[in-house]
């Protein structure tokens, strides 16, 4: 009791000393962290700015708000290519390679955290080496591969390379690694089999690397350029980047549709990660861990 | 685990050996009443020409009923790109765009282009259409011309008091007008020319120098007069051009200056009409000033059939379609997407009425004096690098113009010896 | 990881049906990643040993391709420019994403718009960025050269000085990845139970050790996955450089991957693309396989 009573007493008072210097460490803390994200900001401010200004340049500077601000492009943008057709592809192959990466990821994750075999490191290793090869190089191996599986030109043909990734496999690995063994001991004591620790100890504890994953894997999956370039021939089976890059020109370069596109592009990802913020904080508080 | 390695690996070797063996050959002879499609890829449609492509594919399919073809249009930058990993795997379309010549040169010598027999040769404008032969054979037709040739500020001229660039202009005059159109403090210049490949080859000659040996095996350009051909690119930069720290280089630039009315003479391709043609400030062009004889940069597309493709037939009788039909050329005209590349003179004579620039003879006259691009197979593009880096060194002052011209000497004559 | 070697051997039948359980965990990614990632690898490494341009048959010339490059400048030139945007890339979006990490996970006013804003720049995509940043680091009309000038500093010539056209690219990288960082060291951060900070706080511990002797260290695993993945893509760097600066000037950005794709699809020199690839895999590999001996030194495991 006597001890207890000395520590509160020992944290009471500096607390009571330190009141107002660490109202002046918070209000510099909020200054410093909106100004950093001001500046964060920038560029797609001016992004945004170039997309409403028609026949817009790169090169001098854009009026802050342009005195013949339009919309004009966002209107071509989805007028002059089969846009809605294009936002489905890439939204398409976003969700399929984000759920199979899922399911790898995962399973992959609980092997090598939670089932020791001989090898197990070794086998780790070679998974993250197939990180370490840049895909430039790939491109021509694997398309000759993919032709004689017949994929060329199939949404199977640019999805598959990237249903698992070293990448999640090993973000997903660290987290299970800092899930106290405690909890599946308890269950294995219950009777439980990995199949049940997996999906009702593990995966439940795991949120925030599982919604930082979906957020990647999406991501990655919107944005790849160059291998459904090489590999999707059709038209209507073009994904979003292609589109946008078809926008410049050999010559000239309409850089308020391209711009507009990129605004457009940014926000499914941003409506992802502002959906998945939400989840990683309810995932660590449902999560029992504390 | 180590199964799966060595499936991965066995597939390894699969996906190796096939990276060998893909290029097939025989080709049976289409049944004229069979229904085929073929499928070409093109990047020259793209970025706004693409309704344009479909009104010449259209009328092509109502024509050849029995043909259907699919196209695939690609992003200019990343065309050669998806072609060549299309021809390395053996799935290249059966017909596809080229980039000019020197790419011509390329896939020529490497047997990926079929032959094209019994090709109407009076229909095309000799020069070009040689320029896709090789030994005798045709093995790609021109879909279209541009040349480049000087576009200048009637309204800076005016203000300055100047006359305005005729093509009896020699680079002296340029240079004289160019200083007394620049007023760096209100933001105008006077002139640009890029500092590029592209450019060098040709000013070369427009000072009778030349780029490669007379047997191509070395480079001819470190003289006197290449040096002074230089000198003229170079020494632009800040006198009476902007500078790479102005923005110099960076897409664009150029032409929203011009655009702007803060250019009074700008050196750049015709494709440019159509971005101008809403410009405040009159304009016009003239064929450019040379400094011993004039020489231009035509530049031009070719369209190929696949030596792999299953249609031959078809595949050429839509390359020949494509680059010289009537409808071809009245789509190209009207809607100013560069230039037929055909013979027939009266037919083009339809685009000396198009409208703004007033003097588009200059166009055709460009044409008739051509600076020709050097070609060197396989190393094209590094040699063109190594020139376009080493005259930009120049450029931002870190060599000096003679330096740049011996270490741009000694990279490419490694090229061509290697 | 040591229970096997404490216990006595299961019988057979155990065993058959544990090496079933840890393939039935194992195969969903092993098997797309043997056929999409490493038989494509093999398939490189036998280019590799050929002179081939994509578009005449490949000619098999052994170990050319490696000598050519070892005995190449350009590679040496390629690798330390690599190199040295690793070394200045990886300590700034660390630092940085870390301080954005720890700030934004205290009761700060309005913190899920500002991670939000701090996250933007990672969901982006390099081509329509690259042209941005290329326009804020313009000498003469950019906004950080403006800025700079507004405070008495004569900015410097960024992506047209040989000097500063890495700088330039790794402050472009910084701003794009550091949401990144922030993201996976945040996840980090709210794993770590609140009353090891609570105990540590009532023993008095200020800010500063309560940082080093707890939160760094229960960090650990997440700053380890942090370090690994920007190693490993640092070393990739391409799309950024491609577009901001095209490798110059006069090759003074040029970076591994660029020259890797210059070679195989401009150069026609696929072969020694191939072998170039090779030579930075091992190059990274190493650096990886250094991290995780280092590891058992300082990361902690829950």
């Amino acid at each position: 009791m006597a001890d207890t009573a000395v520590r509160t007493l020992a944290v009471a008072a500096p607390r009571a000393h330190g009141s107002a210097g660490r109202r002046a460490r918070t209000v510099l803390l909020h200054v410093v962290v909106i100004a950093g994200a001001l500046a964060m900001l920038v560029p797609f401010v001016w992004t945004v700015v170039v997309s409403i200004t028609p026949g817009a340049t790169l090169t001098s500077t854009p009026e802050l708000i342009p005195s013949d601000a339009s919309l004009g492009a966002y209107g071509r943008l989805f007028a002059e290519r089969p846009f809605g057709q294009v936002v489905l592809n890439s939204l398409m192959l976003a969700v399929a390679t984000t759920l199979a990466q899922l399911v790898t990821s995962s399973t992959a994750a609980y092997a090598f955290s939670r089932l020791p075999f001989r090898g197990s490191g070794v086998v780790f290793g070679v998974y993250l080496a197939t990180m370490m090869i840049p895909l430039q190089v790939l491109i021509v191996p694997l398309f000759v591969e993919l032709k004689s599986f017949g994929l060329i030109d199939t949404y199977l043909g640019a999805l598959l390379p990237s249903i698992a990734s070293a990448f999640g496999i090993f973000l997903l690995r660290q987290a299970i690694n800092q899930v106290p063994r405690e909890l599946d001991e308890a269950a294995t004591l219950d009777g439980a089999g990995h199949l049940r620790i997996f999906a009702s100890v593990i995966l439940p504890n795991i949120g925030p690397a599982i919604a930082t994953l979906t957020v990647f894997a999406f991501m990655n999956s919107w944005n790849s350029f160059l291998w459904p370039l090489i590999v999707l021939r059709s038209p209507e089976l073009q994904t979003l980047p292609i589109a946008l890059a078809g926008l410049q020109g050999q010559y000239t370069s309409d850089w308020d549709v391209i711009m507009a596109g990129s605004v457009v592009s940014i926000l499914p990802m941003l409506a992802l990660y502002i959906f998945a913020q939400r989840y990683v904080i309810q995932g660590v508080a449902s999560s029992g861990i504390k | 685990m180590n199964r799966t390695l060595a499936v991965g690996a066995g597939i390894g070797a699969v996906v190796a050996l096939a990276l060998t063996g893909c290029a097939a050959s025989g080709t049976p002879a289409d049944d004229p009443d069979e229904k085929v499609t073929i499928t070409y890829s093109n990047f020259i449609s793209n970025g706004g020409n693409e309704d344009n492509l479909a009104t010449i594919v259209d009328a092509f399919e109502k024509e050849n009923p029995t043909i259907t073809v699919d196209v695939k249009t690609l992003p200019y930058d990343s065309y050669g790109t998806a072609l060549d990993t299309d021809l390395a795997a053996g799935t290249a379309a059966d017909v596809f765009d080229i980039n000019g010549p020197s790419a011509y040169g390329q896939y020529q010598a490497n047997g990926v282009l079929a032959p094209l027999d019994g090709v109407d040769a009076s229909l095309y404008s000799p020069s070009l259409l040689s320029s896709y032969a090789t030994d005798g054979t045709q093995y790609a037709l021109p879909t279209s011309f541009s040349d480049v040739v000087l576009f200048y500020n009637k309204a800076l001229f005016d203000k300055a008091g100047l006359d305005y660039p005729t093509a009896d202009w020699t680079w002296t005059d340029e240079t004289a007008a160019a200083e007394k159109l620049t007023d760096q403090a209100a933001g105008v210049w006077g002139d640009h020319q890029p500092v590029t490949y592209n450019e060098f080859y040709k000013v070369l000659v427009q000072n009778g120098a030349s780029f490669l040996s007379p047997d191509g095996k070395s480079v001819a350009f470190n003289t006197p007069a290449g040096l002074e051909a230089a000198n003229w690119l170079v020494q632009k930069s800040g006198t009476t051009m902007p500078t790479i720290e102005d923005g110099q280089g960076t897409a664009d630039f150029d032409t929203n200056l011009f655009k702007d009315g803060k250019l009074a003479m700008l050196h750049t391709g015709i494709w440019m009409f159509g971005a101008f043609a809403d410009d405040a400030d009159d304009w016009d062009i003239a064929v450019e000033p040379g400094n011993t004889q004039h020489a231009n940069a035509v530049f031009s597309n070719a369209i190929g059939v696949s030596a792999t493709s299953k249609h031959p037939e078809a595949a050429q009788k839509w390359a020949e379609f494509m680059s010289s039909s009537d409808t071809m050329v009245d789509v190209r005209l009207d809607s100013g997407w560069e230039l037929p590349p055909i013979a027939d003179s009266a037919k083009l004579a339809t685009y000396l009425d198009k409208g703004k620039p007033e003097n588009r003879q200059a166009v055709f006259d460009a044409a008739k004096e051509i600076a020709p691009a050097p070609s060197i197979g396989d190393n094209q593009s590094e040699m063109q690098d190594d020139i376009t880096n080493e005259l930009i060194e120049a450029q931002a002052g870190r060599e000096t113009v003679q330096q740049a011209l011996d270490n741009a000497e000694k990279k490419i004559n490694a090229l061509l010896q290697g | 990881m040591t229970v096997v070697g404490i216990r006595p051997r299961p019988p057979a039948g155990r065993r058959l049906r544990y090496a079933l359980v840890v393939l039935a965990f194992l195969l969903p990614s092993a098997v797309p990643l043997a056929l999409f990632v490493l038989a494509p690898m093999v398939g490189a490494a036998w280019i590799s040993l050929t002179r081939w341009n994509l578009l005449a048959p490949a000619r098999f010339i052994g170990l050319d391709n490696y000598v050519a490059l070892l005995t190449d400048p350009t590679t040496g030139d390629v690798f330390l420019h690599t190199l040295s945007y690793v070394a200045g890339y990886l300590p700034i979006v660390y630092v940085v994403g870390l301080a954005l990490a720890l700030a934004l996970n205290t009761a700060l006013k309005g913190r899920g718009l500002l991670r939000g804003i701090y996250f933007l720049p990672v969901v982006t995509s390099w081509i329509a960025v690259a042209i941005v940043w290329r326009w804020l680091l313009s000498p003469k009309s950019g906004v950080v050269n403006s800025v700079l000038g507004f405070f008495g500093i004569d900015g410097p010539g960024w992506w047209t000085d040989p000097h500063w056209a890495m700088p330039s690219i790794i402050l472009a990288s910084a701003w794009k990845d550091v949401g990144f960082v922030m993201v996976i060291l945040l996840a980090g951060l709210q794993a770590i139970p609140t009353d090891l900070h609570d105990a540590a706080r009532v023993d008095g511990a200020g800010w500063w050790r309560r940082l080093f002797s707890v939160t760094l260290p229960l960090l650990s695993p997440s700053t380890f996955f942090v370090i690994v993945i920007s190693l490993i893509n640092g070393f990739q760097v391409f799309d950024q450089v491609y577009a901001m600066t095209g490798g110059g000037p006069n090759g003074a950005s040029e970076v591994v991957v660029q020259q890797i794709y210059d070679l195989t699809f401009r150069y026609g020199r696929a072969g020694e693309a191939s072998a170039l690839s090779w030579l930075l895999f091992v190059v990274v590999l190493a650096v990886t396989l250094i991290q995780v001996r280092g590891q058992r030194r300082w990361v902690v495991y829950g």
